[in-house]
């Protein structure tokens, strides 16, 4: 491989690896402050579907990343609305909006585009050469020259991670959320409100959740298809563990996932692949998954109060 | 002036009125204890006082005006703060960080830690609480750990401290410290509600006492005219017998011997070092010593959890080296905990499940793989009658019982078991006189039945009243052995501290 191939590779890379960020980002927010949301990849599909249906019929990615956050944070309080106001069990809620994604977006892929498994091909998205973000200084420097073409969608992912760690760790209010995280029967006695803090934790990052759909469909892809997001949701909470429930640690892990990702295409271009079963390369990301979580997951700590309901009275 | 006043306050629990008509006034800068046993609802009014439950009935006044306290904020801007019996610490955080939050030095949103650090600081000179400002929580000894609880009330300016039974968890010197801490707060003009089961410690701070019993207020008395007798009658609502009477029973077989047994703890240390010790029928062995000398490792191994590294083992005779808890059962041995949380107890599980659980799969309570629940319900109800457990409906969870319930659910399950040897550690743990007079009853009736008892205790009143002989263990060795006539706490004292074994017990 030269260079350019090497430099093509990494670029290729990121583009996989920012959904696995954004959906391990959201999974890090609403789980600091102890709920879970297993839902996030439904969330994604929705983000994957409006985020396209926005770019589309406005011509422009900017308006398909708003329907992208405006989904996310609707279905963010849908879970939000279920667990917290009503405390209803955390899986159950995230296992319905899966379930409910994938035969929704399917319905409405057909009802809006009268077509089956993909839409209409997107010409303004974030992945195309107009939306890139040009830094060609670091086009000639080896390594760094990936860097220097690159979806706006990857820098946002970076920026992302460096807004999440400073406010989990840097601000007041990321130290009530991870407050009420770990024990929101202590929060409460010292005046912080648990549930409103804990609806901003669920629908901020369900907002995330919908920003990594929509970076499928109008970032990484140019249009929608019907199997997004294709399992990456459950791979950003595989991320999130492996990260140990941090940004920067859901950072490297969504890193080394995506480049699981692309070792399908490096071993494409090494010319091994036909003598492999077909679809082995395929599963390749996932066992690695696997392989992490059996590995390293004993090691990762989730907060305490991390799944359980809250209930203010309770004896 | 009165710095509180509660007036006819009520709580309505489904199915419980916790809070019955309670009145009572306390005055700026007096100690004012609340007594009463387990679940006779104190710290339900203290969490009404201070915001985490709304009363169903009844009025509040702090400095004699009359206030709503519909929320935690709320009792905080009036100047409260409360020090909760689990302490409400988050073990990841760091000290300052446990103490600033809700009320945090920021510049603009973001959290100033390093100012926080300086405030935590001065604050802890100021009122002379010494704690490492950055060490994590939860690496602190308990003690510790509850003095970053009053720094953090202290914190926010509580004129008006409530400390919910804050001496269960402290060994007694640092309930020592604790106390000289609150005697400084009241010379500060503090006012001090104070939550305690512990009649000797209620006598040892309070000016006045209030006592509670089954959600209502029996009377409120000034420690100068009352006695820890009084008292006790008053919470309990009968005489109370504090003295455990002398029971003489024929000694009978050995049941349980164990020779030169070593076990590791869980970190692979030796913390049994080679003991030594039978116990026959009709016997009380009390074991005393100061917590960590390896009294739960030798129970570990007892009950099978560990395997013992070496040295012998023997239940009826039988070698009981290397078996399960469960052929330990079946041999005889029953085992009542101080850990009714998490080994006494499955706390979700009603009662009728937790009265069966170890002969859940025998007759009658199950055919094959089917459980039999009317038979299941038919043996707890009548476990519930004959010990008095309360509120008796066998539908309730464990969890949702008192202290002293749980504890008299686990005698009944447990001595219900066919047995002969039985293991009682620290079986008064946290309970309250009435509780605790029980559970020496029956173990009373245990050896008067000819049951071998190994008793493991920290209480040295409860090792001289019941035991016939008394093993001193110190460091993982038995250091002492002694009968209760031949000496004293001091002397017994001494010995657990591993001072002046000039008798020592090794064979």
């Amino acid at each position: 491989m030269n260079i350019l191939q090497i430099n093509l590779t990494i670029a290729q890379m990121l583009d996989y690896t920012m959904p696995i960020l954004f959906a391990a980002l959201c999974g890090v927010l609403s789980e600091s402050a102890g709920v879970v949301n297993i839902g996030l990849d439904g969330i994604m599909r929705f983000g994957a579907f409006f985020g396209l249906l926005g770019a589309f019929f406005s011509h422009s990615p900017w308006i398909g990343l708003l329907f992208g956050i405006a989904i996310g944070c609707l279905v963010g309080a849908l879970h939000a609305f279920i667990t917290i106001r009503w405390n209803g069990d955390q899986t159950v809620s995230g296992t319905a909006i899966n379930v409910i994604a994938v035969g929704l977006m399917t319905y409405l892929l057909e009802y809006v585009f009268s077509t089956t498994g993909y839409s209409p091909q997107l010409q303004n998205y974030f992945g195309a050469q107009a939306y890139r973000v040009h830094l060609p200084f670091l086009a000639k420097i080896p390594l760094l020259g990936a860097f220097s073409n690159l979806s706006f969608m990857i820098w946002f992912g970076f920026i992302c991670t460096v807004l999440m760690h400073v406010l989990l760790y840097h601000t007041v209010l990321g130290l009530r959320i991870r407050t009420c995280g770990e024990n929101p029967k202590a929060a409460t006695t010292l005046g912080i409100n648990v549930f409103r803090i804990r609806w901003f934790a669920v629908v901020a990052g369900a907002a995330l959740a919908g920003i990594g759909g929509a970076t499928l469909s109008i970032s990484s892809f140019s249009g929608f298809s019907d199997s997004m997001p294709n399992g990456v949701g459950f791979i950003g909470l595989a991320a999130m563990i492996f990260g140990k429930w941090t940004p920067f640690g859901a950072l490297g892990a969504a890193l080394l996932f995506g480049t699981g990702q692309i070792v399908q295409s490096i071993i494409a271009v090494t010319g091994i692949a036909p003598k492999l079963a077909p679809g082995l390369t395929l599963i390749l990301p996932y066992v690695l998954t696997l392989a992490v979580l059996a590995g390293f997951v004993g090691k990762s700590v989730a907060p305490a109060a991390d799944g359980l309901p809250y209930y203010k009275e309770q004896r | 002036m009165k710095a509180l006043e509660v007036r006819s306050i009520s709580k309505m629990f489904p199915g419980n009125l916790a809070n019955d008509n309670i009145s009572f006034s306390v005055e700026k800068g007096e100690i004012f204890a609340i007594v009463g046993e387990n679940g006779a609802g104190k710290s339900t009014l203290m969490n009404i006082i201070y915001g985490i439950y709304t009363p169903s009935g009844g009025d509040l006044l702090v400095n004699e005006n009359e206030v709503k306290i519909r929320s935690v904020e709320d009792a905080i801007k009036l100047r409260m703060g409360m020090v909760h019996q689990e302490f409400m610490l988050i073990p990841r955080f760091t000290v300052t960080q446990n103490i600033v939050i809700g009320d945090e030095p920021h510049k603009g949103i973001f959290f100033d830690y390093g100012r926080a650090v300086r405030e935590v600081r001065e604050l802890s000179e100021r009122v002379s609480l010494t704690v490492d400002a950055t060490a994590l929580a939860g690496d602190l000894p308990v003690g510790v750990q509850q003095r970053v609880e009053i720094l953090k009330v202290l914190r926010r300016g509580a004129e008006i401290l409530i400390f919910d039974e804050p001496t269960a968890v402290l060994t007694p010197e640092e309930t020592v410290e604790l106390f000289v801490t609150m005697r400084k707060l009241q010379t500060e003009g503090k006012t001090i509600l104070f939550i305690s089961h512990k009649l000797k410690e209620v006598m040892e701070i309070a000016d006045r006492i209030a006592v509670l019993r089954r959600g209502k207020l029996q009377g409120i008395v000034n420690k100068k005219d009352t006695t820890e007798e009084e008292l006790a009658r008053m919470m309990v609502g009968r005489n109370v017998v504090l003295e455990i009477p002398k029971v003489d029973v024929e000694v009978g077989p050995v049941a349980f011997a164990c020779h030169d047994l070593h076990v590791r703890n869980k970190r692979g240390y030796e913390a049994v070092k080679g003991m030594s010790f039978d116990v026959h029928g009709g016997e009380v062995v009390g074991i005393a010593g100061v917590q960590g000398n390896g009294q739960d490792e030798l129970v570990n191994a007892m009950i099978g959890f560990s395997h013992p590294v070496s040295g012998s083992m023997e239940l009826n005779g039988k070698n009981m080296r290397m078996v399960t808890t469960a052929q330990l059962r079946k041999e005889g041995m029953s085992y009542i905990t101080e850990d009714r949380a998490r080994r006494g107890l499955v706390m979700p599980y009603t009662i009728r499940e937790n009265a069966v659980m170890g002969q859940h799969l025998a007759r009658p309570f199950s055919k094959g793989i089917r459980m039999d629940y009317d038979k299941v319900g038919e043996f707890a109800e009548g476990k519930v009658k004959e010990y008095d457990i309360r509120p008796g409906d066998v539908y309730d969870t464990a969890g949702s019982l008192s202290g002293g319930n749980q504890q008299k659910l686990i005698l009944a399950r447990e001595l219900s078991l066919p047995h002969n040897f039985l293991i009682a550690s620290q079986p008064t743990r946290g309970l309250d006189v009435g509780a605790t007079e029980f559970v020496y009853r029956k173990l009373l009736e245990e050896k008067k039945a000819g049951k071998a008892i190994l008793l493991i205790s920290l209480e040295l009143s409860e090792i001289l009243g019941l035991s016939d002989r008394i093993l001193v263990m110190f460091e993982g060795r038995i250091v002492g052995e002694t009968t209760p006539d031949k000496t004293t706490e001091e002397a017994l004292g001494l010995l657990m501290l591993g001072v002046g074994n000039d008798k020592k017990v090794q064979s």
